[in-house]
């Protein structure tokens, strides 16, 4: 950072006279999100296949304002240092573009996202059906609302979908926040910067299968059993909304 | 037996997907001949062109293009500066195109695309050289502060005419940035005045309350094409450029002022009337791009 | 990868079916800990632990710093695991940097606790000496000298050694003259606080092979699992993380008996790896 300030002329953005986010008191019982959902209740989610035309797959999802573009590459030619091997290889990226934060080009500190990436479609795909070769997953968070990596999973998974590549299901990725007693799903941006801790599933449900879990912050096993069923209650929605997408798009090619 | 001639024997027999793929000069060559390109355009005519203003809500000014399946989205936003001592009234402006990985299968993540640069310092010496925006309207204070304007460009979808598709949304994230209001404190800090501050609070006094939209004049519109043998290929798609690669691209202003004019090389050498012609072509498209803006401008206005 | 004839592969999963390890371990055993404190004596504490053929470094370093703009009431901590190419012909290359990156991010997760500081093993807010302007900042580092399974935890266990062995020097500061400038501070050579170490939580991997679990898995073993479960325990066994590897998927209620075993197992491994640290610092003191 301190390189990167002496390089160019320094600017900021403006900030507004109020100093620091104040933590809402979330014990108060008439504490509403600041959009108005209850607490177990999701964002809209629009869902589009085939956003990018230059892909072999892919797909565009807005939940609030969260906006992600998955595009989906291949199965094409591994890279020439790449050994044999006889299954396929998953390659995972996630971008961010530089107004998708508030403050302008910050959404690059997410570098761990390729990876949670990548651990939560493997167990999804069907490697062993492209041997030799690699399928590219490239995402691009066009604006960050909040649940990013979730939307991004999501997304991803349905435009791996739209490109064809066999997989055993859609993966449905949800999370939750904690905040004091409470459990909020699917949070938002200011939501997530004053969480207690939070949880993450990625989810086949037709399999009934988890395909990644990560928790954050401090749980008692009751909490995380409390949460685990609400995100897995919210994937196997999602996962009838991602269906419907992916049929309307192939009614839609078919007339 | 050269591969021309062995072409046009086998073409008789092959199918139309296969031929294209092998023989793709051939292809479009038999198209030119009879004057229709292959996505059913003439040979003049640009791909259908939409415009979306206020695509980024995080931003201060956005929009999105669209020519053809080529997709830009353009956003700015607004930082604070010190001014430099030798233009103590101007503000300045950071134009920056980028192409992730998304976009095309040749970027790779961690390997920006060549062209990406090439497109980049196109579009800064053209907006800034156009005198669309008249860096004086960025000041606030005199010497003391002034406004950064970060323009960033992404390229979501690659098919060709990346340049002109580029400019568009550019040219209409600036007519759609609404500057914030805000006041300067006593020790030069820049704040935004939110809705509930405005009842004026001492020291809170907004400084550019009157200057929230940017006068644009001379707007700066493009169109590329691609010259092959006596043909010129107007808005030409990733295929076409692929296939044929002298490409001319001329940017005009909204009076029909030459702003630039670039020709990267290629096979192909331009008589002056071809020049003349890609000219006169972008005299036609320009009036279709002062449209669309307009329509999009208005539209917003109504919404 | 490891490699493995048929018949091994069956030797280790039929041993682990049947409760007895290759090694003679049962499936919820470890192997023998050793830890060794203070190994690194520019640093502000470190230590070293030994899991069988795993072993691992980590070091503490504190540095004066300036809070972040978000959190200026806050120190900050940043993890970063080197995995030496010496340690296995696999980590060469790029092989060693994907593994480096997703151990950090693990033990970030596990360590770090979430955004408000609620469940960090690390108080994020004893670190921070003046409210927006000076901080201490804690670099911890983690390198793997030899590999041979189970690195998480064991990583996870040298950073507990290695805080619960820092000593963070007495600052005192200089009354400030003005709100702006940054005020003058005075590093104690002589006094050093003591770390609290009670709340950093143990990390417990649970490698699921065929259909049983087993803890502290060996290179070996962790080339048949199916996928395996980091899950991080404080002692007031809670959990403060968790975060799942390999690619299989697993059943939801399978994840639930893994944590409630995890549990379990953590408070034998927080006990022993305590009763270790005391005795590696008694030896270090005479």
């Amino acid at each position: 950072m301190a390189t990167k300030a002496s390089a160019s002329p320094s600017t900021y953005s403006p900030s507004t006279r109020r100093r620091k986010q104040e933590r809402p008191n979330i014990k108060d019982p008439d504490w509403v999100r600041s959009d108005g959902r209850g607490f177990h209740q999701c964002r809209p989610a629009f869902l589009r296949t085939g956003a990018v035309n230059a892909a072999a797959g892919s797909a565009y999802a807005e939940f609030g304002n969260t906006k992600v573009i998955v595009s989906v590459f291949g199965p094409r030619e591994s890279k020439k240092a790449m050994m044999y091997s006889d299954i396929g290889r998953l390659n995972c990226n996630i971008s961010y573009t530089t107004f998708a934060t508030s403050i302008r080009g910050q959404g690059s500190d997410h570098k761990e996202y390729s990876s949670m990436l990548h651990k939560a479609l493997e167990g999804a795909i069907i490697l062993e059906s492209f041997p030799k070769t690699t399928v590219d997953v490239f995402a691009l968070v066009l604006e960050s609302g909040g649940s990013d990596l979730p939307v991004v999973i999501s997304c991803a998974s349905l435009a791996l979908a739209d490109a064809g590549i066999m997989m055993y299901d859609l993966v449905a990725a949800v999370s939750v926040s904690c905040l004091g007693t409470n459990l909020i799903i699917d949070p938002v941006l200011e939501e997530e910067s004053y969480q207690d801790g939070s949880l993450m599933i990625t989810f086949m449900p037709s399999r009934n299968e988890v395909t990644q879990m990560t928790i954050t912050g401090e749980w008692s096993t009751q909490k995380i059993h409390e949460a685990m069923e609400l995100c897995l209650d919210a994937c196997s929605k999602l996962r009838t909304i991602m269906s419907s997408c992916l049929k309307e798009a192939a009614f839609a090619s078919n007339e | 037996m050269g591969p021309s001639s062995s072409s046009a024997d086998l073409s008789a027999e092959m199918e139309v997907d296969a031929f294209r793929r092998l023989f793709p000069l051939q292809f479009y060559e038999r198209h030119l001949l009879e004057s229709i390109r292959p996505d059913g355009r003439t040979h003049q005519q640009a791909r259908d062109t939409t415009l979306a203003l206020g695509a980024v809500a995080s931003a201060d000014g956005s929009a999105l293009a669209k020519i053809g399946c080529t997709t830009m989205l353009a956003a700015i936003k607004m930082e604070v500066m010190t001014p430099t001592t030798d233009l103590p009234d101007e503000g300045n402006l950071t134009i920056e195109f980028h192409m992730p990985p998304i976009c095309s299968p040749i970027v790779r993540p961690g390997k920006p695309a060549d062209i990406a640069a090439v497109i980049s310092k196109e579009l800064s010496d053209t907006i800034l050289s156009s005198g669309m925006i008249n860096l004086k309207e960025l000041s606030l204070v005199s010497g003391k502060t002034a406004w950064m304007a970060y323009l960033d460009i992404y390229c979501l979808d690659a098919d060709g005419a990346l340049f002109d598709a580029a400019l568009l949304s550019a040219v209409a994230a600036f007519s759609h940035l609404q500057i914030p209001v805000v006041s300067v404190n006593d020790e030069g800090k820049v704040f935004i005045v939110s809705e509930e501050d405005k009842a004026g609070k001492p020291g809170n006094e907004p400084v550019n309350i009157d200057k929230r939209k940017l006068v644009l004049s001379n707007i700066p519109y493009s169109l590329t094409c691609l010259l092959h043998k006596n043909y010129i290929l107007a808005d030409p798609t990733a295929e076409e450029e692929s296939i044929m690669e002298t490409s001319l691209t001329v940017v005009l202003n909204s009076s029909r002022q030459l702003v630039s004019l670039y020709k990267p090389g290629g096979p192909v050498l331009a008589y002056t009337s071809a020049l003349q012609d890609c000219v006169a072509m972008t005299m036609q498209r320009v009036k279709e791009l002062q449209k669309i803006l307009n329509e999009a401008i208005s539209d917003m206005e109504v919404v | 990868m490891v490699g493995l004839s048929i018949g091994e592969k069956h030797f280790i999963k039929g041993g682990i079916a049947q409760d007895l390890r290759c090694d003679g371990r049962k499936r919820l055993s470890y192997r023998p800990l050793y830890v060794e404190t203070g190994v690194i004596p520019q640093a502000n504490g470190s230590a070293r632990v030994r899991m069988g053929g795993t072993d691992v470094i980590a070091s503490v370093k504190a540095e004066l710093g300036k809070p972040s703009r978000l959190q200026p009431d806050k120190g900050k901590v940043s993890i970063y695991v080197d995995c030496s190419p010496l340690s296995t012909p696999l980590f060469q290359g790029r092989g060693g940097e994907e593994l480096s990156a997703e151990l950090s991010v693990a033990l970030q997760l596990c360590l770090l606790g979430g955004k408000s500081g609620a469940g960090a093993g690390i108080d994020l807010s004893s670190l921070c000496i003046i409210d927006g302007k000076i901080c201490w900042d804690l670099y911890i580092d983690g390198l793997v000298v030899s590999s041979n399974g189970n690195l998480l935890d064991a990583l996870g266990a040298a950073i507990k050694a290695a805080l619960s062995n820092t000593g963070i020097p007495k600052v005192h500061v200089a009354a400030a003259a003005s709100n702006d400038e940054q005020p003058e501070v005075d590093i104690s050579d002589e006094e050093f606080s003591q770390f609290d170490i009670s709340l950093v939580p143990v990390i417990v991997t649970l490698t699921k092979v065929g259909r049983h679990y087993i803890v502290d898995a060996t290179t070996e073993e962790e080339s048949q699992m199916s996928s395996a479960v980091s899950v991080s325990v404080n002692r007031k066994g809670h959990i403060c993380g968790l975060s799942k590897r390999g690619g299989a998927g697993l059943d939801p209620s399978i994840i639930l008996d893994m944590i409630s075993v995890a549990k379990h197992v953590s408070e034998q491994f927080t006990n022993q790896l305590d009763s270790e640290i005391a005795a590696a610092e008694a030896r270090e003191d005479e």
